[in-house]
């Protein structure tokens, strides 16, 4: 999936092939052990020297700049392997989307600074969208900053990360505001991290606050409209992601289907096993086509990229876990075991289904914000 | 209006309406008492469910992801504490004598609250439904006998069905594939019994059973009319354990691998044999045929009563959350969205239970059940007092020639058609649950959001298990054909099926 003709994409996803071939992959279901298991520290850090967490960084704050289609390339490469890295990435860009959104370089330039990848990280709660929680934590004015009360829920990364972004109700004030919080202060108190289905090495905590300082992210309020802007762009990264999924699948149903024999034939040749793979394969090719699209109309910035963005995401990601079913039942019984990666991928496509909010609220804001728009 | 002879010839044409009447039919031909029994599990397991499932099985399922090759032996404990390894064995084999169809009621009971431990129940009587498909009362009697015994003593006795090799899943479920395909495990004839040479895998509850109906094959060119079903204990010479696998779901079941090198098992221990089945009505490969229909019935109905019960628990868990999560400042469940969305989970779960219910039925009216459903029997069996069972019906099924009357009266006088209709609406049942299944947890999932995602709320545990219940007891793929095979293709002589197509479609 390139989004442009351009040499240095093309480039990067060769590099990214090998990177997901040849770090990735070895060691995809020892990584997948997490919390159970110890942290893949080397993986992340492999990825940050190749600048995987650098792509939506302007060149001017010391990242590679090359915004939605590199960070695109790299998740669906990364994802075709192990989602969970893709996570980290995800996660990481959407805070520095915001972060861009808001206009606070001065903290993206000290976050290209840092020497180690844990340095970098910033957790954020990117399974859901603020507007869709009932009761967010309360922010309150305090000298020049801010403190922050309450609970909130499911922070991807918040058991790794120095610093979060996360989304508060100013007290008196209408809408949300996103604030940076320092998770290493005593203010704040973290959970072990939670078991989820999927991206199991990018884990998420709940999290408790009890006057934690922290600095406002833009203006007042403005928390909505900042995410509509992040997650427009982020729709594509994240369809990038499923569609990553979705070629491991049908890669591994395709090459397992070859060499397995069922009643004197190669599995293959049965045909309505032959029927599931095809299908896997046409869902691949409409899923490639309509996230190099989104991808390229976000790019180029054409009338009504955003829409196309949104339902790409949303088709993709409801296909990717179709694609995945499917790809669990064409290995059969090995399909449900953790030696093949088809399982992951089963829980991964689900677990990225609901990157931005839930699935079914996504689509009646896609409905809605066409209505106001007519 | 309409001659007799003319009705008869329009309730003949397809669908038949024998065959889409069986509960009718079989209410007023089966005990009423059924349904009191029924009523009596189902009230049990919700019981169980309260008291033990729901409290454990996050934590369990958390101590298996943390430690793969724990056994659930706490589990399995409990569950002989309660009789649920015998509930469902006949009084005649000295079991509770519960009706059988109502294993499925029962299990997609606990299925609803954890798939894992109800297949640690539902398994056994998986070997349980094996032993009893050869027909071999003397057998069958001493393995159930054990299994009594475990349960007095508090050391679970339990039975698993030892069939998947690594090189034939499908292949070993229909012997139209059997010869084309690459059985391994083969038992040998020797002086007074068999010598086992194999591997089997993906053997449900294997490390936590005493006996294993082994299928296996005493001549590997042509094991669809060579096959030998054999009782093998644990800790019998020459068989041992391998892994057990890493799967995604249903954690506290372990699928195991049993290994098999020059295990010599005695003639006494083969519920049935290519000798054994010589003398019946149909070929071997028939025969053989029919020994998978009778189990496969029975048990590919439960599994599509797993699916419900999963089906169900993720629809139980998106229901609390609706009515406890808010969108938009309004409780989820007023919006009309959520409303259609449940009653879709809600239609998805109900059809699937009458899909299982009506095998059952068909089961109990022309299948395994159909014996000990039959109204006398059942209600001399119900109402003889234990003793007497033991003293006098006990002493009898030892004798060989009770087993040429249950072989007669169950295999010779079973129509084509009865195993077609039980058989079919068996692999219908287990793929419309088990897609249920997953259907459902599938639109959990995304009401749920993020919520959803974590294992504290349970809804993605059902998603890991209930993929499982697609692949076993043959693939959801296998019982579409399966159906085809037995409901449809009865009627166009010349279909042909399991037979190698072109390569490419031209």
């Amino acid at each position: 999936m390139i989004a442009r003709k351009d040499k240095e994409l093309t480039m990067l996803e060769k590099a990214t092939n090998e990177f997901s071939r040849k770090i990735l992959f070895p060691n995809r279901e020892e990584n997948d052990k997490f919390p159970f298991g110890p942290f893949f520290d080397t993986v992340l850090e492999k990825a940050y020297s190749v600048d995987f967490f650098h792509t939506l960084i302007p060149e001017s704050l010391g990242g590679i700049g090359q915004g939605i289609p590199a960070l695109s390339v790299i998740l669906e490469s990364v994802c075709t392997e192990d989602s969970s890295l893709g996570g980290i990435i995800f996660t990481t860009a959407a805070a520095l989307n915001l972060m861009i959104t808001a206009g606070r370089t001065t903290e993206i330039q000290t976050m290209t600074d840092q020497k180690t990848i844990k340095d970098m990280l910033i957790a954020c709660p990117v399974f859901c969208n603020p507007s869709d929680i009932p009761e967010l934590p309360e922010a309150k004015k305090s000298g020049d900053g801010y403190t922050l009360s309450g609970a909130l829920d499911y922070l991807t990364l918040g058991g790794l990360a120095k610093t979060a972004l996360i989304s508060a109700k100013i007290s008196g004030s209408p809408g949300f505001s996103y604030f940076l919080m320092d998770l290493e202060s005593s203010a704040v108190i973290k959970s072990k991290p939670i078991l989820s289905l999927g991206l199991r090495a990018c884990p998420s905590v709940d999290i408790t606050m009890k006057n934690a300082p922290a600095t406002l992210l833009g203006e007042e309020g403005n928390g909505e409209s900042y995410f509509k802007t992040m997650s427009d762009r982020m729709h594509v990264a994240a369809a990038a992601m499923s569609l990553g999924i979705m070629k491991g699948s049908f890669r591994e149903a395709f090459e397992y289907s070859k060499k397995r024999m069922q009643g004197g034939q190669a599995i293959i040749q049965w045909s309505e096993l032959k029927m599931i793979l095809s299908n896997m394969a046409i869902q691949v090719k409409v899923a490639d086509m309509l996230v190099t699209r989104a991808c390229s109309a976000l790019d180029s910035q054409e009338t009504g990229w955003t829409d196309s963005a949104r339902a790409t995401a949303l088709h993709v990601q409801s296909l990717a876990c179709d694609l995945t079913t499917d790809g669990v039942q064409a290995l059969g019984g090995v399909g449900y075991m953790k030696d093949f990666g088809q399982e992951k991928r089963f829980r991964d496509a689900k677990q990225i289904q609901a990157l931005l909010g839930a699935s079914p609220v996504k689509r009646l804001r896609f409905i809605d914000e066409m209505v106001e728009r007519i | 209006m309409i001659s007799r002879s003319e009705m008869n010839a329009f309730l003949m044409k397809e669908p038949a309406f024998e065959d889409m009447s069986i509960s009718q039919q079989a209410i007023s031909k089966q005990p009423s008492a059924l349904l009191a029994e029924t009523r009596r599990v189902v009230a049990l397991a919700r019981k169980f469910n309260e008291e033990v499932v729901r409290p454990q099985a996050l934590a369990l399922d958390m101590t298996m992801q943390e430690n793969p090759d724990y056994l659930a032996w706490d589990f399995v404990k409990k569950a002989n504490e309660w009789g649920f390894f015998t509930l469902w064995i006949p009084k005649l084999f000295g079991g509770q004598g519960y009706n059988l169809p109502s294993i499925s009621s029962f299990m997609e009971e606990i299925a609803s609250e954890c798939l894992a431990m109800a297949n640690l129940i539902g398994v056994h009587y998986l070997g349980f439904a094996v032993a009893v498909s050869s027909w071999n009362a003397r057998l069958v009697n001493r393995l159930c006998r054990d299994v009594i015994e475990g349960e007095r003593t508090g050391q679970p006795c339990l039975m698993s069905l030892a069939l998947t090799e690594p090189g034939a899943g499908t292949d070993i479920e229909e012997t139209d594939l059997m010869d084309k395909g690459t059985m391994t495990c083969h038992a040998k004839k020797v002086d007074g019994g068999y010598l086992v040479n194999g591997t089997k895998v993906f053997i449900s509850n294997g490390h936590l059973s005493r006996w294993h109906m082994l299928i296996a094959f005493t001549d590997l060119k042509q094991p669809s009319e060579n096959t030998v079903m054999l009782a093998v204990e644990t800790g019998t010479q020459g068989f041992s354990f391998g892994r057990t696998e890493k799967k995604m779901g249903q954690k506290a079941c372990p699928a195991s691998e049993l290994m098999f090198d020059n295990c010599f098992i005695p003639e006494e221990n083969a519920l049935y044999s290519a000798e054994q089945g010589k003398n019946l009505k149909r070929g071997l490969s028939q025969t053989n045929m029919q020994i998978i229909d009778f189990y496969f019935a029975a048990s590919r109905a439960a599994v599509g009563a797993f699916g419900v019960g999963a089906a169900r628990g993720a629809y139980r868990e998106a229901l609390n959350y609706a009515i406890n999560a808010k969108l938009n400042g309004r409780p989820l469940i007023d919006h009309e969205w959520v409303q259609c969305l449940l009653a879709e989970m809600y239609k998805n779960m109900s059809l699937a239970r009458f899909a299982y219910i009506e095998a059952n039925y068909a089961t109990g009216m022309h299948g395994m059940y159909k014996l000990i459903q039959q109204k006398q029997l059942y209600y001399i069996t119900k109402f003889t007092p234990r003793f007497l069972i033991k003293k006098v019906v006990q002493p009898l099924l030892d004798k060989p020639w009770i087993t040429t009357v249950f072989r007669k009266l169950n295999f010779d006088m079973q129509s084509e058609r009865e195993i077609e209709i039980t058989s079919g609406l068996a692999s219908m049942a287990k793929f419309a649950g088990t897609d249920a299944g997953i259907k459902n947890c599938h639109l959990a999932m995304e009401l749920m959001g993020q919520s959803g995602l974590r294992h504290d709320m349970r809804v993605e545990k059902y998603m890991r298990d209930a993929k499982l219940l697609q692949i076993y007891e043959g693939t959801n793929q296998l019982n579409r054909l399966h159906l085809f095979k037995c409901l449809i293709a009865r009627n166009i002589p010349q279909v042909k099926m399991f037979e190698h197509e072109p390569a490419k479609t031209t």
